[in-house]
């Protein structure tokens, strides 16, 4: 039998493999023997690395040479909501420096929760003469000042998104330093800057940008100006608007109708600050196109939002206020039947008491008449396991189901048990959940039904919850699939993390704080386990200087192949095998 | 899809790899005792950190040889260590730092992070709600940058990584000077320099102008500083 792999001249293979995008198919390849092996690192363009300390740059950038396409990851999820403390780490520049050298050709750099300096952006802005698409999703460390280097330098650039990104706003006119003569921009997100922009710059911009697809304003961007935007841009797909309200006059009205009928592709809005319900009306004529609609900051009340949102018959994603209640989301379930992403936020996240009507039964509704419903995040006051046993009858595509019942540890509502039931039910099936996060009164029971039947699994986030660590034995033996874990408040110890230190190099990370995790177990960890680097982080001061069996305050741990990291700040540790690497 | 680490992954890892097999304590008892108490004790840590969190972080950077002394909060349910007292001052501080802890403060019980929606929305819709108009004070949300926040952005020239520090904690240019040498420490190890008459510290004022600290008094700087530059001092 002929050797097909001598048969192949190198340039046919790298062809064929130029069709295959997806990573996991790229990793099999790369598997098959050591040419392919080779072939594949040359022609990889694109690269995720999902934590930022799992591998250094210098290791990617030995392997794939060719990289055009770079998304990476700092922070763990946690930091969203304040508990990793600043100066953790998630620093870009070593990569950015390594890339500037090793990948002249590089054009896309995504980067979510990590910090990036102007000096970066500089280097990037100067480095890459191809330079097309920056990502920067919940990012923070720099200003408009390195905005300003990127808009001036970057030639060919095509999306700038600066997600919900921490700026420093020095000064709006970094936006006039986009060349007169730069017509090329395709998507651009301001939503996160508190700051006016130029608004003379923003205007000639968006009107000289044929191919302006995507379009996310500030809030500082008053209304009365929106219409004259529209009107440069009606072949806008997506658009945010800035703040939603000024004093009541038709012909601004009539100005804004007119813009918003003009743009014919509109597919998406977002924005919504400060609305003034008289101009909603303006919208009327798109919403039947609408396929996502973002009201996360719209607060406006129930009877408005079933008006907007019966009419979005096509709608597939909402984000709304838990102002739209309970009878709001009968409407949504009654009008648009291709919804395939909920999320309602609460309007009053620290009041004891609830202030709307929003209950379980709203997203029971929703599960009953929204057939292609998939990803769901609901934060509430009230559950009870047999809702929860309804929507998971009713919706077993369900991949993603992350319910937040505000206060902690409150059972079922109407018999006052834990909602382990309700959960197990959610879990047994919804058999290709990927992402779950749970929330009231739970025990033990709740995770031997997620051991038991997430099996594909990926992402779990517990918080105030189980008793004892079977509780967390029995999430780490069982969910075959888990990649992120992340604990909060959880009477988990040492026991079940030592039981299962191996799983841990089978994910990327685990991060667990306010636990009952000792010294000495992240310690014993650290020493027998070189593929992971356990982080011990503790504002309180150095762990040694308390006894072994004292908990620490929160433990990340994440696999990593090369080794500890160095940039760490005063109060990480990794706990390593060298002794002397443990004190920073 | 992640890059692959080309790690050798055992497929039922957790089967026979036990490392409590090396762990020195008998935790049977020990855990099913403490998952009760140590539970609430969390709870209390968590209301202790919530208010001085930042607190604790600039300390340990202010005091680094300081390590006789542990800076630990009273751990109200360890009863092991009576040698650990109750500072009265972490106690009074408390109330100083709440006022600066914009992000965290809003709860009534104290919870850091809960519930779980994102500090940053969470403050542009509270802008609205209490008052009502785009733009007005409260903070960073609403377009006013940092005008309650004692926490200034602290940069060194060669150094990419920014810091911040809490001006009302310190009174003079001596203990900030001192501070900011501590923070920046380990650049330090790195460089080789650790000489404070090498830096210069510049601050930017409310006008946008960037002046040198050695020309005017604490007060003046004090009241308009907005961000600050430790420049090499051949400058």
């Amino acid at each position: 039998m002929p050797r097909m792999g001598y048969s192949f001249p190198e340039e046919v293979l790298e062809h064929v493999f130029s069709f295959i995008q997806s990573d996991e198919d790229r990793n099999a390849i790369s598997e098959v023997c050591r040419s392919w092996h080779d072939i594949e690192r040359w022609s990889r363009r694109r690269v995720f690395v999902g934590n930022c300390y799992a591998i250094s740059p210098t290791m990617v950038i030995r392997r794939f040479p060719e990289v055009r396409s770079v998304k990476l990851k700092g922070k763990p999820h946690f930091a969203d909501f304040n508990l990793v403390p600043e100066g953790w780490g998630g620093y870009v520049a070593p990569w950015i420096s390594a890339m500037a050298s090793a990948y002249p050709w590089l054009e896309e750099i995504r980067l979510k929760r990590m910090v990036i300096t102007d000096e970066s952006l500089e280097l990037i802005s100067k480095s890459f003469k191809n330079f097309k698409v920056l990502v920067l999703s919940s990012c923070e460390g720099f200003s408009t000042d390195g905005l300003a280097a990127i808009a001036a330098n970057c030639r060919n650039l095509r999306e700038l998104d600066l997600g919900e990104s921490e700026v420093e706003d020095l000064s709006g006119h970094w936006l006039s330093r986009f060349p007169d003569n730069y017509t090329s921009m395709v998507s651009l997100n301001i939503a996160c800057l508190g700051w006016e922009v130029s608004f003379s710059a923003l205007e000639r911009l968006v009107g000289r940008c044929p191919n302006l697809r995507t379009l996310r304003l500030n809030r500082a961007v008053p209304l009365d100006k929106l219409a004259n935007l529209l009107c440069r841009a009606p072949q806008l797909v997506e658009l945010g608007t800035g703040a939603y309200s000024s004093e009541l006059r038709p012909d601004v009205f009539s100005n804004l109708s007119g813009a918003f009928s003009g743009c014919k592709e509109l597919k998406s809005l977002s924005g919504f600050w400060d609305v003034v319900p008289g101009y909603l009306p303006a919208v009327y004529p798109i919403c039947s196109k609408l396929k996502s609609l973002n009201l996360s900051y719209a607060t406006i009340q129930s009877p408005e939002l079933i008006k907007l949102v019966s009419q979005c018959q096509n709608l597939q994603r909402l984000w709304v206020l838990d102002y739209i209640e309970d009878a709001g989301l009968d409407a949504l379930a009654a009008s648009c039947k291709d919804l395939r992403e909920l999320r309602v936020f609460p309007s009053d996240p620290f009041g004891q008491e609830p202030n709307v009507p929003l209950t379980e039964q709203g997203l029971v509704s929703v599960s009953e008449g929204c057939p292609k419903l998939q990803s769901v995040l609901y934060f509430c006051r009230q559950m009870s396991n047999a809702a929860l046993m309804t929507i998971a009858r009713n919706r077993p595509n369900m991949t993603r189901f992350r319910l937040c019942i505000i206060e902690p540890h409150t059972p079922d509502y109407l018999t006052l048990q834990p909602l382990d039931v309700g959960f197990g039910a959610i879990v047994e099936h919804c058999k290709d959940l990927r992402r779950l996060s749970l929330s009231g009164l739970l025990t033990d029971r709740v995770f031997e039904y997620i051991g038991t039947h997430a099996k594909k699994l990926e992402m779990l986030s517990v918080a105030f919850a189980g008793e004892s660590d079977l509780g967390l034995h029995h999430i780490l033996s069982g969910c075959d699939n888990l990649r992120k874990l992340e604990i909060r408040d959880c009477p988990f110890g040492d026991k079940a993390l030592l039981a299962n230190a191996a799983k841990l190099e089978t994910m990327r990370s685990l991060w667990m704080s306010s636990c009952s995790v000792s010294f000495g177990a992240c310690k014993l960890l650290g020493q027998k386990m070189p593929g992971l680097n356990v982080e011990v982080i503790d504002e309180r001061g150095p762990p040694d200087l308390r006894p072994e069996s004292c908990p620490i305050d929160k433990l990340y741990v994440y696999r990593t192949v090369s080794g500890p990291r160095f940039d760490m700040p005063g109060f990480v540790w990794t706990m390593a095998e060298n002794p002397a690497l443990r004190l920073s | 899809m992640e890059l692959q680490l080309g790690l050798a992954l055992p497929s039922n890892p957790s089967k026979g790899f036990d490392l409590n097999y090396f762990a020195s304590e008998p935790k049977e008892i020990a855990v099913s005792n403490r998952s009760f108490t140590v539970a609430s004790s969390c709870t209390d840590i968590n209301d202790i950190n919530d208010n001085n969190k930042k607190r604790s972080f600039d300390q340990t950077f202010e005091n680094p040889t300081d390590s006789t002394v542990p800076r630990t909060l009273p751990l109200l349910l360890w009863n092991h260590h009576p040698n650990e007292e109750d500072d009265p001052k972490d106690l009074e501080n408390h109330s100083l730092v709440t006022f600066n802890d914009k992000k965290d403060g809003d709860n009534g019980d104290g919870l850091v992070g809960w519930p779980p929606i994102r500090s940053r929305w969470k403050n542009k819709r509270l802008c609205h709600e209490n008052n009502g108009a785009v733009g007005l004070e409260n903070g960073f949300a609403c377009g006013i940058r940092g005008s309650n926040s004692t926490y200034v952005k602290v940069k060194m020239e060669g150094v990419p990584i920014a810091r911040k520090i809490d001006l009302s904690l310190h009174h003079s240019f001596q203990t900030l000077t001192e501070t900011l040498m501590d923070m920046f420490g380990q650049w330090w190890l790195e460089t080789g320099q650790k000489d404070s008459n090498q830096y210069k510290l510049a601050y930017q004022d409310r006008e946008g102008d960037w002046l040198f600290t050695e020309d005017v008094s604490w007060r003046t700087f004090s009241r308009s500083v907005q961000r600050i530059k430790l420049l090499k001092s051949s400058r």
